[in-house]
């Protein structure tokens, strides 16, 4: 992917920059308000991490804005400090795609950016979804693995489906309570660790090859690969 | 000197005491003037008619016998009488002579003359004429001399002890006001430089400077009550952020002395991020929890059905009860219609099912109920088999950070109750805690008012209010 980070402080943009060059991306990097707008609007990006609070007399919310006017669809991660519900509602309202409040885990950041990328490809609801032996018809809501039917409740339905259509890539917690169960708040225990254990005893436990993993301090992923 | 409320009433009241006391004198005075001059000029011409009546009868010689009768019998000379011939020659009466300013023709004059010794200043004088004769009738108006004078005194005297008594009233409130608000500013003050212990004065009586001393004792009580709420917050706040904190500055003290091989150095690292994320969850929790306490949220109010809410906080815990093997249950009577925020009252609702979750035992129960309460208001009770709470402590546990002591060493941060305490308040109820024997129910109410249909929810316009709930829904909202 091709992004393009909007941040003035050294330290995160540091941070960020070379985290996702090592993930694979390629970077670009302004600092204040003014070159953030200038590369927006003149650059092909495949996402947009936008800092809210930026030197240079533009601030992250109004470039979000011209660049949406513009006719600039490309997906734009808000990053910032500011955590109210208000202010993220107003950061969405502006045009931004998501929202992650400082200070964050990589992962995190890692994980909603490539979620960006592939809602932006667009997204088949209709398409049977296959991760090595497992498939699955959002039509027709049926799963089975190898040629074994494997029964699921609605919302495990739901957990596997968000899990498939991001097949490869990691999902966080935060992910999941907010896409599966629409729980935009942190629910003290890890919760969502259960499901995704009971969800492994129906689609791993009686197969040699397990498809749904955890990656350690990020989230889960379901892959087939090795 | 400084200027005195007190001091200004006071002189106000003596102002207007002068006042009342000179409208009530100066008709007095009047009226009793016109009175005596009335009275006088009546008596002298009654005197002169009667002389003029014993002149026709008796002739002059029986003018002078009478009025020598009349000299001599008179002690006082409070009468003047004088008879003269046509050249002013005295021949009868009590004046050595014809006052020399007074004119001969008939009528009634008001002059000065000296009689004798005694000084007579004023006297009012009748003339009339008979025949070729002068006639003179008079009264001698230094009697009443003594009566004007004693009115004045006790008008003066009136006005003195009037305005001394003001004055002194006066001064005496202004002591006592004086002495009181002084009492009120000392406690002030000292309030003001820290020490919060300190009450106004009152008094038994109710007067309007005890009862605005009793209203700020009021206030004061609240301030105080807040002022300690929010040092036991932030000493709270203090405690369990140093604690991961310490954690956190000595785990890295440790690689910087001791620089283990890369593998050690690493799991410490990955122990430094998790110590931070603790910090980051508190920090988080805090924030949120002043976000519900300014009320801000109360814009993010949504019509939704609280038995489908609870319904799906308890489907969210089924595997973890299940992992416990506690028998997790949902009891509702089907739809139930409030006003309020989803995201709050989800949030609220599984901090509540969490807690029920640590603290039931092994094996145990917890039921989730949601009903409609006769007063209109949505009732979600959890009730649990736990150890329960005890009443001493029921108090306690919504305070922020508060954990049984049971429950240290169990995960989370010690915010659950607050916050859907919080929550509770922003949406017009509270948290109720009752026995359960043995185990503990917590009641969540949604108030009436909150309830769908209700006016006093704040309305937004429309499209607007939708879009809102809308944007609440898709916002991510990460919070690890």
């Amino acid at each position: 992917m091709k992004i393009l980070l909007v941040e003035d402080n050294e330290r995160v943009s540091q941070f960020v920059v070379k985290g996702l060059q090592e993930a694979g991306h390629t970077m670009d990097h302004a600092d204040n308000g003014r070159d953030g707008m200038f590369l927006a609007a003149s650059e092909p990006y495949d996402v947009i991490i936008m800092d809210r609070m930026l030197p240079g007399e533009i601030d992250g919310l109004a470039i979000i804005e011209v660049l949406r006017k513009a006719g600039k669809r490309t997906p734009i991660l808000i990053l910032s400090a500011l955590s109210e519900v208000d202010e993220r509602i107003r950061g969405l309202r502006s045009g931004g795609d998501d929202y992650l409040t400082k200070p964050f885990a990589f992962g995190e950041l890692l994980a909603r950016l490539d979620a960006l990328h592939r809602r932006a490809q667009g997204v088949n609801h209709e398409i049977p979804l296959t991760v090595g032996d497992l498939h699955m018809d959002p039509l027709t809501r049926k799963v089975t693995r190898g040629d074994r039917p494997i029964l699921l409740q609605p919302r495990e339905f739901k957990l596997l489906e968000y899990l498939m259509r991001h097949a490869g890539q990691v999902v966080t917690r935060t992910m999941l309570l907010e896409n599966v169960w629409d729980y935009h708040f942190d629910p003290q225990t890890n919760v969502v660790d259960v499901h995704i254990s009971k969800l492994r005893q129906k689609i791993d436990a009686e197969f040699e090859r397990p498809l749904l993993r955890t990656v350690r301090n990020a989230g889960y992923t379901v892959t087939a690969a090795d | 000197m400084m200027r005195s409320s007190a001091l200004s009433l006071a002189l106000g009241y003596v102002a207007l005491g002068i006042t009342a006391l000179v409208l009530f004198a100066a008709p007095l005075w009047y009226a009793w003037q016109v009175t005596i001059q009335d009275g006088r000029v009546e008596i002298l011409q009654v005197d002169a008619q009667r002389l003029a009546e014993v002149f026709h009868r008796d002739g002059a010689d029986g003018v002078r016998s009478f009025i020598d009768a009349r000299v001599r019998m008179q002690i006082a000379g409070e009468r003047i009488l004088l008879l003269t011939d046509a050249s002013l020659r005295p021949l009868s009466g009590n004046l050595p002579a014809w006052p020399s300013a007074l004119p001969t023709t008939p009528g009634d004059y008001k002059i000065k003359i000296q009689l004798g010794e005694r000084g007579m200043q004023t006297a009012l004088m009748h003339v009339a004429t008979l025949g070729s004769y002068n006639l003179l009738v008079g009264r001698d108006n230094s009697l009443f001399a003594p009566l004007q004078t004693r009115f004045w005194y006790g008008l003066t005297a009136a006005l003195a002890v009037l305005s001394i008594a003001a004055l002194l009233i006066g001064l005496i409130t202004r002591r006592a006001l004086m002495s009181r608000i002084h009492s009120i500013r000392q406690t002030v003050s000292a309030i003001i430089h820290g020490d919060l212990k300190h009450r106004l004065p009152t008094h038994l009586n109710d007067d309007e400077l005890n009862t605005l001393s009793r209203t700020i004792n009021g206030m004061l009580d609240q301030i105080e009550q807040l002022v300690h709420g929010v040092r036991n917050v932030s000493n709270s706040i203090a405690h369990d952020l140093r604690t991961p904190l310490a954690e956190l500055r000595s785990r890295l003290e440790e690689l910087a002395l001791i620089r283990p091989p890369p593998e050690a150095t690493y799991a410490e690292i990955d122990g430094a991020v998790a110590d931070v994320d603790r910090v980051i969850r508190i920090f988080d929790a805090l924030l949120r929890l002043a976000e519900i306490d300014a009320g801000l949220r109360r814009s993010g109010f949504v019509p939704l059905d609280a038995a489908d809410l609870a319904a799906n906080a308890v489907e969210f815990y089924a595997p973890a009860a299940e992992l416990k093997n506690i028998n997790l249950t949902f009891r509702s009577e089907g739809p139930l219609s409030v006003a309020g925020d989803p995201v709050l009252l989800a949030q609220a609702l599984t901090n509540l099912i969490d807690n029920a979750l640590k603290y039931a035992p092994q094996n145990g129960m917890i039921e989730v109920a949601v009903r409609k309460r006769a007063d209109g208001a949505a009732e979600i009770s959890v009730t649990d088999n736990g150890p329960g709470i005890a009443d001493s402590e029921k108090c306690k546990v919504m305070g922020r950070f508060y954990r049984g002591d049971s429950s240290r060493g169990t995960p989370g941060v010690g915010l659950g109750l607050s916050l859907a305490q919080a929550v509770a308040k922003l949406h017009g109820s509270t948290i109720e805690l009752s026995d359960h024997s043995p185990g503990l129910r917590v009641i969540f109410a949604i108030a009436v008012d909150s309830v769908v249909g209700a006016d006093s929810m704040p309305r937004v316009v429309p499209s607007q209010q939708s879009a809102a709930s809308a944007a609440t829904l898709a916002a991510p909202l990460p919070f690890s």
